[in-house]
């Protein structure tokens, strides 16, 4: 990680601020910690206000500096949401996929984003905790964004919150109904566990390719940002290279 | 926006936290009496059977249930605490005016039910005085106090068998109150209890209550807190004076409504900045130091915390933010990725906090270096980059590894050895003139939990007398009390107020000499002991 040092570093990368919004308790702040640290801490205690954090991922040609704000779920901190995503190119709506309040709490937060954000911000929508849900923690593969969801009705792993300990009670979002939303909403879409680590680099990764680089590098740096040349269309070719390398174990560089 | 009058303190000497009126809202009486329509008849029979028997015995068994039995012994404060050889953890609670439970510190061996039904008691109790236009203080059940704090729309209370003052869990409730008013601002509490006086205030506090937790664990042993004074970091006052001058703010940062900036380490200050025009209050100023320290920011990797949060004492209307970031010179980068390991270390170097009793609020002071930059600005992006110059101006003028050398070292604590006084085992040094204290760490046999609560209770005695707290008829100038272990002597003069610990054959004119001795030492150690000045802007 030999990123937070470089500050000469700043004129080579495209920053990207990027908001994390959701309900309370859905793993926010433990999505973000397995994207920069690739650590995970059972019992976080609640973010308060917004914790701000930075990770660089290198594309090919260049370097993306995210700068991640990550607010409080709390309904007391709504408010001041918009102070977050107001300058944000890019959100991630968590939510928790054994709780079926948090995805209509997601919605209004896309609503909100998609009514009052900068019109081309790029959303994602993350269902977390996905590791409560499967069989056994999938944490060797990489493939669950695009593996068809067999395990709606498979065995939990010990660690199930309190009542419930059955696999398919577990589940309160299933895959298809929200991913079926975020299609028709124009959200990217990921099941997550930030826990496993399942899913979670590939959200930035995602979002990363989505994101009109150039357009961003021109409104901050002025014609300066200009010789990439390398247009919209060529990033979708992009991927990160610790993606590809080393799987989901981070895109630190 | 107080003290405009004052630019030069630092610090608002001020009545303590603890001394607000007893009686300081008495108009909330009338409403309530409105409010509770009732049999009159048999409620003055309740509160007259409630007069009678409260001060006597332990007639609320669920209330103090797990309180240690002491028989029907009416509280003698002299017998409590040299028999208290156990401190089970006090209890607190806080709840809306309409019974409905905010907080608790109880774990959860308590249920729910339980939990409600205490609430419901505490309400029906403190109603009953207050339809009178009475209020209900406390009430002593054998060595157990329990203590009521009336801050409508909110009741507070706090059940404990330690044996101090009424006045030390009064303060405890106090700090509570502000607390809660950090997150919840008094004019928004107000709005939203007009509107709806059933409002499930816990559920608005849903994730504070880690903030709450730590300002317990603080409250119980922080002697900064309990004389409303503050404790800054022992330091070569050239270091101190180097970092003041960095945090002034300059150009934009100037104009941009900055109100303080705090540079922190071991969970106190090195020093403050702020603008000619502002003091800090030193309630507002712990309030700030446990949000800071919380374990939501301590333990996170996230460079920076952007908090919006109400300083009561300053503004009870509004909100200010508060920037935290935590400074770390480069080699140390690396540990500062894992939270796991800082805690652990926390654990081991002498930690200013003493071991905490809740497990869920591991009040650990980071090793680290904290900038506080508190503004009513919400401008956080020129914020941030202002704090970023900062923190480089620092690490490459070589201060901020000063100051880390300095807390690796240990200079910034001291022995009381240090003063070779004989006999002398400890002391808290209040500078009134300061609003500081200083104080050394604590030794055998006070690093032993039990009895630094053992002391400490004995300081807040002595504390609660010389400033006559709990209703004394006349303040003490002076008071020596000899325990089996230790003599102790609080003594109040013009610039100093002082606590110290001696050996228990000590007499008390020995104890003079001593105090006089000790305060001598601090005179010359006083521009390392506290912050004298600091840059205004």
């Amino acid at each position: 990680m030999a990123d937070a040092a470089s500050g000469s570093a700043a004129d080579k990368s495209v920053q990207v601020k990027l908001v994390l919004l959701g309900e309370a308790a859905v793993g926010k702040s433990s999505v973000v910690l397995r994207f920069v640290s690739n650590e995970f801490q059972a019992n976080k205690e609640p973010t308060i206000g917004a914790a701000f954090l930075t990770q660089k991922c290198r594309l090919e040609d260049r370097v993306l500096r995210y700068e991640i704000w990550d607010t409080a779920g709390q309904e007391r901190f709504h408010s001041l949401a918009p102070m977050y995503y107001r300058n944000a190119q890019a959100a991630v709506v968590v939510y928790d996929v054994t709780k079926a309040t948090s995805l209509e709490k997601a919605k209004t937060w896309v609503k909100e984003l998609q009514r009052q954000a900068n019109p081309n911000i790029v959303i994602a929508l993350a269902g977390n905790k996905v590791d409560l849900v499967q069989p056994s923690p999938a944490a060797g593969s990489s493939a669950s964004e695009s593996e068809d969801e067999a395990d709606d009705a498979t065995a939990t792993p010990g660690e199930a919150p309190a009542e419930a300990s059955d696999a398919e009670n577990l589940r309160q979002v299933p895959r298809e109904e929200a991913q079926a939303y975020a299609e028709e909403a124009g959200l990217l879409f990921f099941e997550t566990s930030a826990k496993t680590g399942e899913g979670v680099v590939e959200v930035f990764t995602e979002i990363a390719k989505k994101i009109p680089l150039e357009h961003i590098l021109a409104s901050s740096r002025g014609a300066a940002g200009r010789p990439g040349a390398a247009g919209r269309s060529a990033s979708q070719d992009v991927s990160l290279d610790e993606n590809q390398s080393k799987g989901k174990d981070a895109c630190n560089c | 926006m107080t003290d405009a009058g004052f630019p030069e303190a630092i610090l608002v000497l001020d009545a303590d936290v603890e001394v607000e009126p007893i009686d300081g809202e008495a108009g909330n009486a009338i409403g309530r009496a409105a409010a509770s329509a009732g049999d009159d008849a048999s409620k003055k029979a309740l509160r007259d059977q409630l007069r009678r028997t409260l001060s006597k015995k332990e007639s609320l068994s669920d209330v103090t249930s797990r309180r240690n039995r002491r028989g029907n012994k009416s509280l003698d404060i002299q017998e409590t605490y040299y028999a208290a050889d156990v401190f089970p953890p006090r209890q607190y609670f806080v709840l809306t005016d309409a019974g409905k439970p905010v907080f608790t510190s109880r774990t959860i061996e308590h249920n729910a039910d339980d939990l409600a039904s205490t609430m419901g008691i505490m309400q029906a109790l403190i109603s009953v005085f207050l339809d009178e236009g009475d209020k209900l203080r406390c009430i002593n059940a054998g060595g157990t106090r329990i203590s009521f704090l009336i801050r409508s729309p909110l009741y507070y209370a706090c059940v404990s068998s330690w044996g101090e003052p009424e006045s030390v869990t009064r303060s405890h409730l106090e700090y509570l109150h502000l607390q809660v008013l950090s997150i919840v601002t008094m004019t928004q509490l107000r709005r939203i209890f007009e509107r709806r006086t059933n409002f499930d205030l816990g559920r608005l506090l849903g994730g504070a209550e880690v903030l709450i937790h730590s300002l317990l664990d603080r409250v119980e042993v922080d002697p900064a807190m309990s004389t409303s004074s503050l404790q800054c970091l022992k330091l070569d006052p050239v270091v101190r004076a180097r970092a003041a001058n960095a945090l002034v703010p300059s150009g934009k940062m100037k104009a941009s409504d900055i109100l303080y900036i705090i540079l922190v380490a071991q969970g106190r200050v090195i020093t403050l900045v702020r603008p000619k025009k502002h003091s800090i209050h030193p309630a507002d100023l712990h309030i700030l130091m446990n949000t800071a320290h919380s374990p939501s920011i301590i333990n996170s990797s996230a460079s920076a915390s952007w908090l919006p949060l109400c300083l009561p004492k300053f503004n009870s209307s509004g909100f200010v933010n508060t920037f935290v970031t935590y400074l770390q010179p480069e080699d140390d980068i690396s540990d500062r990725q894992s939270a796991g390991k800082i805690s652990e270390e926390v654990d081991n170097q002498k930690s200013v906090d003493p071991a905490s009793s809740r497990k869920a609020s591991t009040t650990s002071v980071r090793s680290g270096v904290g900038l506080l930059c508190v503004t009513g600005s919400g401008d956080f992006e020129m914020i941030r980059s202002w704090c970023d110059t900062v923190s480089k101006r620092l690490d490459t003028d070589g201060t901020l590894a000063a100051i880390t050398q300095a807390i690796s070292g240990g200079s910034t604590e001291y022995s009381v050895s240090d003063l070779s006084i004989p006999g002398l085992r400890h002391f808290i040094y209040k500078s009134r003139a300061h609003v500081q204290i200083t104080a050394p760490v604590y030794e055998e046999p006070y690093d032993n939990i039990t009895e630094r609560r053992r002391l400490i209770t004995l300081y807040q005695t002595l504390h609660d007398g010389i400033h006559a707290k709990s209703g004394q008829d006349l303040p003490l100038k002076l008071q020596y009390i000899r325990t089996e272990k230790e003599s102790v002597m609080g003594w109040i003069t013009q610039p100093f107020e002082i606590y110290i610990t001696l050996s228990h054959w000590l007499p008390k004119s020995a104890a003079v000499n001593a105090a006089n001795a000790v305060s001598r030492w601090v005179k010359k150690e006083e521009a390392r002991l506290f912050l004298r000045d600091a840059p205004v802007f």
